[in-house]
């Protein structure tokens, strides 16, 4: 609370004063009254200042109203001198009342101050976490709301550290005397600094037991509590405001991805439109017959590389819909051995005379699956096998069946795969260390496998020593019993 | 047979360039189209026994103009699309589609299904009835006509060539397979997604609740049963 200027204490003093001395006039000079009448209107008079004024003024009013009593109206009149040991019992009763009447009447007052100061604050708080609401940022938000609390609490100067940005900022008329050194400490040790030769003030703010910085102010308009109820609100709308740049930038990267997606997706079938009219002529011509063979190799180049580019198309429009979150299943029940049978026949040319292996049993449990998705994991886990291992070590694709699920794997004698390097295999574009320059490949292909698994609600690992090779495998949940 | 009429409706030039050189040469007699409403116009005034129509044209565009055929024609329909999704073949086969190709594709390939689409299953088989009751509904193999409480149904031929095949083998569980090997031909029989569009329109014609079968029932796991009641 603000403390009153001089002049106006020493004029209500001798208002208190001046009514106890009106009083004094009125009983002796005018009206003739008994003494009880004059001290009941003395303690109405201490009553009236000290609820109205204050304390100081009551106590003011008690003592000069016991002199006047005394002296004016208790005989022997005119001294004071006290003839009657009554009256002496009278004068102290006065005396007791007056100054009980006075403490008890600025006590109130005092209270009645205090609340109306509290609700006050309790305004300027609510206001301050209104705005705050709807603070419209255009530079910087700690700023702004640095800005924002000194205008609100009308303080005189105020100073914000942030400790994220490591920046003070400071608002309000009058630079306060507090340097950066108390502020960053206060931030770090979660302690409240009070300087009363400057009237300073610095309290620590955190959120969730996180120094998120400080916050410091001069003068004593604010109440302590007043002070950590705003660096709450200061810490709240700034985790807001990282909550929601964060939320900004994971819906940008959204949109990009989408946005690559749709575009690679309208390219890879732009590109089809003219292998259309290449297909149908190079077969036509191929089946037409009545061509050198010299020409119907050179046709079936012309085929099979058409087949190739349309399969890459196609594989880029695949990766871009899986990528946009589009997998979606046709499941069916299906065999596992004819999908790995036919997968296998693929890899073709790819398997440069390698050994593979092919170590699944034809009474395999049918499993419920999209059989052109569990294709695609098949066939990356064998491709991913062959360029990964040198030419000539073979290659092993094996199924089993357990009680719920199926399992298939792909097991290689390359060159293996380190404990951290296994748990990162299969994260988007990420590739193995020593192949990145060695091996063609876009860091997907086990990626797009994963995402294939984990639609139809199976598990995919790699078990690997390195020196000992790798085996890839994958579980597939079993259907349901034929009914 | 090779002098059939086939129109091919398509917005690239380079394909109807291809598909009239090739479809000629087989004897073929071909007529082309750019978009959905100029093949809509050649439909009606000319007589054709076999479309194949692209999907993505400016336009009305293929589905529909598809859409627009079957409702005035029986004529056979193969959509040529690149896109290879299931939802769109089945949408192609909901909008009365007799076949779906992939674009692109291999000529042998479409040659055989041009074939396949054109060929008719002989009017009467061997140990088709001439006349099957299914509750309302009565089917008339000899007049290739559907009835139900008196009132004549539309079916394509494929819907009847399936349905025929049914009524010659009835209350056993046909395969998927021999299902798609006998109505459409050899070159097919991982299409199930063919059977079980026209299974739905074949039940939404003849059977008196479509969603609860009595008569064309789903056999899971291994192709489907006419259930024939005992006369």
């Amino acid at each position: 609370m603000s403390p009153l200027s001089q002049p106006i204490k020493a004029f209500r003093i001798l208002g208190t004063l001046g009514i106890i001395g009106g009083i004094t006039l009125l009983y002796y000079r005018i009206f003739n009254v008994n003494n009880v009448t004059v001290a009941l209107s003395f303690l109405l008079a201490v009553l009236a200042t000290s609820t109205v004024w204050g304390v100081i003024e009551g106590l003011v009013a008690s003592v000069a109203s016991a002199l006047c009593f005394n002296f004016f109206f208790i005989p022997p009149i005119g001294s004071f001198t006290i003839a009657d040991p009554q009256n002496w019992v009278a004068l102290s009763v006065f005396v007791v009342t007056a100054v009980i009447v006075s403490q008890l009447a600025a006590r109130v007052r005092m209270q009645a101050l205090e609340s109306t100061y509290r609700q006050h604050e309790m305004e300027q708080l609510y206001t301050l976490s209104r705005n705050l609401l709807l603070l419209e940022v255009h530079g910087s938000l700690a700023q702004e709301t640095t800005n924002l609390i000194a205008q609100v609490f009308a303080l005189p100067g105020l100073a914000f550290y942030d400790r994220t940005s490591d920046r003070i900022h400071r608002a309000g008329p009058r630079d306060i005397p507090v340097d950066a050194g108390k502020l960053r400490d206060a931030a770090l040790q979660g302690t409240v600094f009070h300087d009363s030769a400057t009237k300073t003030t610095i309290i620590p703010i955190s959120l969730g037991g996180q120094p998120i910085g400080s916050l410091g102010i001069q003068g004593s308009q604010v109440s302590e509590t007043a002070l950590h109820a705003i660096g709450n609100l200061t810490a709240i709308t700034l985790e807001r405001a990282h909550a929601q740049d964060a939320a900004t930038r994971a819906e940008a990267a959204r949109q990009s991805e989408e946005w690559k997606s749709t575009m690679l997706d309208a390219l890879a079938h732009e590109f089809k439109t003219p292998l259309t009219p290449i297909k149908a002529a190079v077969t036509s011509m191929l089946s037409d017959g009545g061509v050198t063979p010299t020409h119907q190799e050179l046709l079936r180049i012309v085929d099979e590389e058409t087949d190739r580019l349309n399969s890459m198309l196609s594989e880029a429009i695949r990766t871009s819909r899986i990528e946009a979150g589009q997998l979606q299943l046709h499941r069916s029940p299906q065999s596992l051995s004819k999908i790995c049978q036919a997968e296998l026949e693929k890899l073709g040319e790819s398997i440069e005379g390698r050994k593979v292996i092919l170590d699944v049993p034809e009474k395999l449990p049918r499993v419920s699956v999209d059989p052109e998705f569990t294709g695609i994991v098949v066939w990356q886990l064998l491709i991913n096998a062959l360029k990964y291992t040198p030419p000539g070590s073979p290659v092993t694709l094996r199924a089993s069946a357990g009680e719920t699920e199926v399992i298939i794997s792909v097991e290689d004698c390359g060159p293996g795969i380190s404990e951290q390097e296994q748990r990162k295999v299969f994260e988007k574009f990420y590739r193995g260390k020593d192949q990145r320059e060695r091996i063609p490949g876009t860091g997907m292909g086990l990626t797009i496998a994963r995402e294939i698994v984990r639609a139809h609600h199976g598990r995919i690992w790699v078990e690997s020593e390195p020196g000992k090779g790798a085996r890839f495998s994958f579980s597939l949940p079993r259907a349901p019993r034929e009914s | 047979m090779t002098s059939a009429r086939i129109l091919v409706v398509d917005d690239e030039p380079q394909i109807r360039r291809v598909m009239r050189t090739t479809l000629v040469a087989r004897g073929y007699m071909v007529s082309t189209a750019r978009n959905g409403e100029e093949a809509l116009d050649k439909v009606r005034e000319e007589r054709f026994d076999l479309v194949l129509l692209d999907i993505n044209m400016p336009g009305i565009g293929g589905m529909e103009a598809c859409r627009i055929i079957r409702s005035q024609s029986d004529i056979p329909i193969v959509i040529l699309s690149i896109r290879n999704a299931e939802k769109e073949k089945v949408e192609a086969l909901d909008a009365g589609a007799d076949d779906y190709v992939t674009k692109p594709f291999s000529m042998p390939e479409l040659l055989a299904r041009i074939r396949a689409a054109l060929r008719r299953a002989p009017l009467l088989s061997s140990g088709t009835p001439d006349l099957v009751k299914l509750g309302p509904t009565e089917i008339n193999f000899v007049a290739r006509r559907v009835t139900v409480d008196g009132t004549e149904v539309r079916l394509t031929p494929k819907e009847f060539d399936l349905l025929r095949y049914f009524a010659s083998n009835p209350n056993v569980a046909i395969p998927h397979t021999k299902l798609l090997q006998a109505v459409w031909g050899p070159d097919y029989g991982e299409e199930v997604e063919y059977l079980r569009v026209f299974i739905n329109q074949l039940r939404k014609k003849i059977e008196p609740d479509p969603s609860h079968p009595a008569y064309l029932m789903t056999e899971p796991w291994v192709g489907y049963r006419l259930n024939l009641p005992k006369a």
